[in-house]
C-alpha cells in the first residue's frame, strides 16, 4: 500500500512538474511569436495596411516617447451607417495601435460617458480628439467619412487614416501658423458665414493648425506706421478681387514675395488681377475657359484634368474632380522670367477654349474659331520664384506662388460642395508653405461601405431560407437517419 | 498514423449514424441563420462579420456539449478499458477523436456556405474577409474541441464534463470584456492576449496575424497535452 502511494506520489509529482513546464513553454513561444507577429492582409483594398505616410509618422511619434491618446467617440445610435461609422473607426484605430507603441486609443460611447465628453469639450458624435501632452488636435466625423449618392443608393467612404495622418502630423508641428487673407477690394471675408464667405476655409486651416486673419493693406495702424505684411505671415491669400490694387499694396506684396512668402492668388474672370502677375510668368487673357466636358447641369463649369505636380498627386489617384466656376484662363509667358519657374498644375480638357461671346447651342457655349482663342486651356499654375530672379533676393528662399483663374472654389458655397476642392487648398496651402511631406497624406486610401440594400421582399426571403430552410433540412436528414437505423 | 486514421474514420460514423450530429448541425444552423439574419438587416451591409463574432462565442457553448460523450461516454460503456489496453499509442487515440470533432465542425461550417452565396447575390462582399473569418472559425473550433476532449478526459458524466467545458473556456470568453473595463496598462495587454475574441479579431477585419495563429495552434496543443496527461493518469492513479 505504502509503495503503491510512493508509485503515485512519484508519477503524479513527475506528471506535473512536465505539464507546468510544457504549460510555461507553450506560453513563452506565444510571447516569442506575439514580438514577432508578421500579419497578411486579404482585404479587397488592403484596408487594413497602414500607409507608408501614415507608418512614418508613428514612427517619428515612437521616437519621440511622449504618450500620444486618442479618444474616438461613437456614432449617434440608431442612425443610418452608424454600424459602419463605428466599425471603421474601431478598426482604423486598432491597427494604429498595433503599429505604434506610443499611441493608444479609447473608444467612448457619447452617449452613456458624458462626462468624459464634457471634460473634452466634445458635444458631437464621432469625434476623435487627439492629444499629445497639450496639444490637441480634433476631427470631426464630417472629415472621416464622405458620403455619395442619394438616399438607398449612396454611399460611405471612410476617409479616417488620412485624417489621422494629418493629426499626427499637426501634433508633429504644434505651432499654429497664420494664413492672411487681404482684404478691401470686395474680397470674401473669412468671418462671413454665407455663401460667398470663407468661414468654411477658415474651418479647414483650423485643422491644419492654420490661424486665419484679415490683412488689410490701405490703411496704416494707429500710431501711423506703414501697412505691411506681417512677419509671422506663413502665406498669404489673395481671392476675389473686385477693384484694383493700390501701388503701395503690390509693393508691399511684392516685398512680401522678394521676402521668400509663399501667396495663393485666386483671380477671377474680367475682374482686375495684380500687375505684378506678368513677373511671375502668368498672363489672363480675356474671356473664360470653357470646355465640351461640363460638371452637369451648369453651362459653366469645365472638368478640370490635373497636371502632374506635388500639388495633384492625391487628387489625381482619388480622382476627385475640383469644381471651379466660369474659370478665367491663364497662360504661361514664353519666355519666362528670369528665375521663374512655372509648372501647370490645372488644365482643361483637350476640347476645353477660351470663351469670348457668341454663339451658344440652347445656352451651352460653342467654339467659334473667329472670336475664341485656341485651347487647351491652363486653370492654375504653380510658380517658382527663385532667388536668381528679379523678385526674390538672393539671400531668401524660393517664393511659391499658386495662381488659379477662380476664387469661388475657396468660398463656402463650394468648399465642401466640391469633391475635390477643401482637399486641394489643403494641398496648396502644405505645398505653398514648404510643407512637402504633408501633401500625400490629404487624400488617403478610402474603406468603401458594402452596402446591401434589401426590399421588404427580399428580406422575408432571407428569413425565411436562414432561419427555417436550412435547419429544417438538417432536421428532416436527421430524421430520416434516425428512422433508417431505428428500422435496423 | 494508420490507427489514428481509423479511429478518425469510427468515430465520425459514430457522430453521422446516430442523430447527434443532425441535432447539432440544426441548432448550429439555426443560431447561425438567426445571426446572419440580425446582422444583415442590422447593419445593411454585405458582410458576415457579426454572425462570425456570435458564433464563435456560441461554439464555447456548444462544442463542449459535442465532445463530451469522447472518453466520459467510453468509461461509462466500459469501452475505456478495452481502448487503453489495446496495443495503440495513446497520442493516435487523441488525434483521432481530435480531428473526427474537427472534420464535424467543418462540415458544420460548410452548412453556413449558403450565407456568402446570398451575399454574393444580393451585394457585393469582400471574398478576403470571408476567407480568413472562416480561417479564424476553424482555429476556434480546433481550440474548443481541444478543450472540449481534455474536459472529457476528468469525468466519467458526459454532462459534467460539457459544464466542465464549459468553464474552462469561459475565461477566455470573459477576459476580452475583463480587458474594458480595468484601469492598469499591463492587466489589461495581459487580458487582451487572454481573450480568444481579441485573438479572433483580426480574422475578421481580412488579417491573417500570425501572433493569433500561434495563439490558437497552441491553445490546441496544450489542451491536446493535457488530456494527454490526464488520459495516460490513469494507467498509475
Amino acid at each position: 500500500m505504502k509503495q503503491q502511494l510512493r508509485r503515485r506520489l512519484a508519477y503524479g509529482s513527475n506528471a506535473t512538474l512536465v505539464t507546468v513546464m510544457v504549460v510555461l513553454v507553450l506560453v513563452l513561444l506565444y510571447v516569442m511569436a506575439d514580438s514577432h507577429r508578421v500579419r497578411w492582409d486579404f482585404s479587397a483594398d488592403a484596408s487594413n495596411t497602414l500607409q507608408a505616410d501614415t507608418e512614418s509618422k508613428l514612427s517619428v511619434l515612437d521616437q519621440d516617447g511622449q504618450q500620444v491618446t486618442i479618444t474616438a467617440f461613437t456614432h449617434q445610435r440608431g442612425k443610418d451607417d452608424t454600424y459602419f461609422r463605428d466599425r471603421a473607426v474601431r478598426d482604423l484605430l486598432v491597427e494604429i495601435d498595433m503599429a505604434s507603441s506610443s499611441v493608444s486609443y479609447r473608444i467612448v460611447d457619447f452617449d452613456k460617458e458624458r462626462l468624459t465628453a464634457e471634460r473634452l469639450g466634445v458635444t458631437d458624435y464621432g469625434r476623435i480628439v487627439v492629444q499629445r501632452g497639450k496639444d490637441r488636435v480634433d476631427i470631426k466625423d464630417r472629415d472621416l467619412f464622405r458620403r455619395t449618392g442619394k438616399r438607398a443608393d449612396h454611399k460611405l467612404n471612410f476617409m479616417g487614416e488620412a485624417a489621422l495622418s494629418r493629426a499626427f502630423a499637426q501634433i508633429l508641428a504644434p505651432t499654429r501658423r497664420v494664413a492672411y487673407v487681404l482684404q478691401g477690394h470686395g474680397e470674401p471675408a473669412p468671418s462671413d458665414r454665407g455663401p460667398s464667405g470663407l468661414s468654411d476655409l477658415v474651418s479647414a486651416l483650423d485643422i491644419e493648425r492654420y490661424d486665419v486673419e484679415p490683412l488689410d493693406l490701405l490703411r496704416t495702424d494707429r500710431d501711423g506706421a506703414a501697412p505691411t505684411v506681417p512677419g509671422d505671415a506663413t502665406l498669404v491669400i489673395v481671392a476675389g478681387l473686385h477693384g484694383p490694387l493700390a501701388p503701395q499694396e503690390e509693393d508691399v506684396l511684392l516685398g512680401y514675395l522678394g521676402r521668400g512668402g509663399p501667396m495663393l492668388l485666386a483671380l477671377d474672370a474680367g475682374a482686375p488681377t495684380p500687375v505684378f502677375l506678368p513677373r511671375l510668368g502668368v498672363r489672363m487673357p480675356d474671356g473664360l475657359a470653357m470646355d465640351k466636358v461640363l460638371i452637369f447641369p451648369y453651362k459653366d463649369r469645365p472638368v478640370p484634368v490635373y497636371k502632374r505636380h506635388p500639388i495633384t498627386i492625391a487628387l489625381r489617384e482619388s480622382k476627385q474632380v475640383t469644381v471651379l466656376v466660369a474659370p478665367a484662363p491663364l497662360r504661361i509667358s514664353d519666355p519666362l522670367p528670369v528665375g521663374t519657374r512655372v509648372d501647370p498644375v490645372m488644365v482643361g480638357g483637350r476640347d476645353s477654349w477660351i470663351e469670348r461671346g457668341g454663339e451658344t447651342d440652347g445656352g451651352t457655349p460653342i467654339y467659334q474659331a473667329d472670336i475664341d482663342g485656341e485651347g487647351p486651356t491652363t486653370l492654375a499654375v504653380a510658380v517658382q520664384l527663385l532667388p536668381t530672379g528679379d523678385i526674390v533676393r538672393s539671400s531668401k528662399p524660393t517664393a511659391r506662388v499658386l495662381v488659379i483663374g477662380d476664387s469661388e472654389w475657396l468660398t463656402n458655397s463650394l468648399l465642401l460642395e466640391g469633391p475635390g476642392n477643401k482637399d486641394l487648398l489643403i494641398n496648396t496651402i502644405h505645398w505653398l508653405a514648404g510643407d512637402d511631406a504633408r501633401l500625400g497624406a490629404t487624400v488617403g486610401r478610402r474603406t468603401a461601405q458594402r452596402r446591401l440594400a434589401l426590399t421588404k421582399k427580399e428580406t422575408g426571403r432571407l428569413r425565411a431560407i436562414s432561419l427555417f430552410l436550412m435547419p429544417g433540412l438538417v432536421a428532416l436528414l436527421g430524421l430520416i437517419t434516425w428512422n433508417s437505423r431505428r428500422g435496423r | 498514423m494508420l490507427v489514428a486514421w481509423a479511429i478518425f474514420k469510427k468515430e465520425l460514423r459514430v457522430y453521422f449514424v446516430s442523430p447527434l450530429a443532425y441535432v447539432f448541425l440544426g441548432v448550429f444552423l439555426l443560431l447561425a441563420g438567426l445571426f446572419f439574419y440580425l446582422g444583415v438587416t442590422m447593419t445593411g451591409e454585405a458582410s458576415l462579420r457579426v454572425m462570425l463574432g456570435n458564433l464563435s462565442v456560441s461554439l464555447l457553448f456548444l462544442l463542449p456539449l459535442l465532445t463530451m460523450r469522447h472518453f466520459a461516454d467510453e468509461r461509462r460503456s466500459g469501452t475505456y478499458e478495452l481502448m487503453m489496453t489495446a496495443p495503440v499509442p495513446l497520442w493516435s487515440l487523441l488525434l483521432g477523436k481530435w480531428a473526427a470533432c474537427l472534420a464535424l465542425c467543418v462540415v458544420l461550417l460548410l452548412g453556413t456556405a449558403l450565407f456568402p452565396a446570398i451575399l454574393a447575390y444580393y451585394g457585393d462582399p469582400d471574398w478576403g474577409i470571408m476567407a480568413t473569418s472562416y480561417v479564424g472559425l476553424f482555429l476556434v473550433c480546433a481550440a474548443f474541441v481541444a478543450a472540449g476532449l481534455f474536459s472529457s478526459s476528468l469525468t466519467d458524466e458526459p454532462v459534467a464534463a460539457g459544464l466542465i467545458g464549459v468553464v474552462i473556456l469561459l475565461p477566455f470568453w470573459v477576459a476580452g470584456t475583463a480587458a474594458e473595463l480595468v484601469e492598469t496598462d499591463w492587466l489589461r495587454t495581459v487580458f487582451r492576449h487572454v481573450s480568444f475574441l481579441a485573438q479572433i479579431e483580426p480574422f475578421s477585419r481580412g488579417v491573417i496575424d500570425s501572433g493569433a495563429v500561434a495563439w490558437f495552434v497552441l491553445f490546441t496543443f496544450g489542451f491536446l497535452f493535457l488530456t494527454w496527461r490526464s488520459v495516460e493518469s490513469r494507467r498509475w492513479r
